[in-house]
């Protein structure tokens, strides 16, 4: 097995931040926009960029919600970026060896 | 970006080899599971040692009293204060833990409702006691067993089994204390509290690292 087998969508160390970081939350659990931010420590503008790719393979969803005059970005792992991470750290496992 | 020097050297993409990422996945899930932990280790130990120092303190000075007469009016501050701190650490503390985060881990307003319910029926329930003769009504671990079992009961509700048994832990600390006599309730109360906190602090941390 070689590197190819890692799923290139999450095989880039940001976006591979976002996904660890978006999966410790509990399912169904979302975070802001602005909290992400702050863990990764990116630029808003980096971060969408990153999150964009991760959003149109559906390893994503956003959601954009008024709140009076402000409005917030939260966003949330699906159920196959949680798949997608699983079968990226066992393909990992299986490149090292066991982690 | 707060990169680490194996992350510095892969870039944001380009060349990144397993080993790096392998180590990169292990750091972020195990800081974002310390960031997100409402209660962390450090906080629960802390409150563990601190209620063993107030609640023994309180047996120290009511052991000796024949009859018993309770703690002396220096006590009540200390406890007080006890209280009041462990109250504004722990809502301190998971307020930033639980900044930004919306969904099944923030507490409903239902669900706080019923905890504040639990505490405010204690009154009650000891009068209650008291009027139909328990003589442990006033005991200090009587306190503890509504709401340790709303908390329990909330907890499975949610399906968090961890919290559902530091309920269950919180409610069964009070019923033994009621065996323990007046003056030994304080020190079942300070041991058993302790206990219940390490060993919550002891579950978190393991669960951190898995």
């Amino acid at each position: 097995m070689n590197d190819d087998a890692l799923d290139p969508l999450i095989h880039v160390p940001t976006r591979l931040k976002i996904v660890a970081t978006l999966a410790a939350l509990p399912d169904g659990d979302t975070l802001s926009f602005t909290r992400l931010q702050d863990m990764i420590g990116l630029t808003p503008g980096n971060l969408i960029i990153h999150l964009r790719k991760l959003e149109d393979a559906d390893y994503i969803n956003s959601e954009k919600t008024r709140n009076g005059t402000v409005s917030v970005t939260t966003v949330a792992l699906t159920s196959q970026g949680r798949k997608a991470l699983a079968a990226y750290t066992e393909a990992l496992r299986d490149l090292l060896g066991g982690l | 970006m707060s990169h680490t020097p194996d992350a510095a050297a892969a870039g944001n993409g380009g060349t990144f080899d397993p080993q790096q990422a392998a180590t990169m996945l292990d750091q972020a899930t195990r800081q974002a599971r310390r960031e997100f932990t409402p209660s962390p280790p450090w906080l629960l130990v802390t409150r563990g040692v601190l209620v063993l120092a107030a609640l023994g303190g309180i047996w120290l000075t009511v052991r000796g009293q024949h009859p018993y007469r309770g703690p002396t009016a220096a006590d009540i501050p200390v406890l007080a204060g006890f209280v009041v701190i462990n109250f504004f650490a722990t809502v301190t503390v998971r307020e930033r833990a639980m900044s930004g985060v919306r969904g099944r881990s923030r507490l409903r307003p239902a669900e706080i409702a019923t905890l504040v319910a639990a505490v405010a029926v204690v009154p009650a329930v000891m009068v209650a006691l008291h009027a139909a003769g328990a003589s442990f009504a006033w005991y200090p671990t009587t306190v503890m067993v509504v709401p340790g079992l709303a908390w329990a009961g909330i907890s499975a509700a949610r399906r968090q089994w961890q919290p559902c048994g530091v309920g269950l832990a919180v409610a069964l600390v009070g019923v033994v204390g009621a065996f323990a006599g007046s003056a030994g309730s304080w020190l079942v109360a300070g041991v058993g509290l302790c206990l219940v906190l390490v060993g919550d602090a002891a579950t978190t941390a393991w669960r951190q690292r898995a």
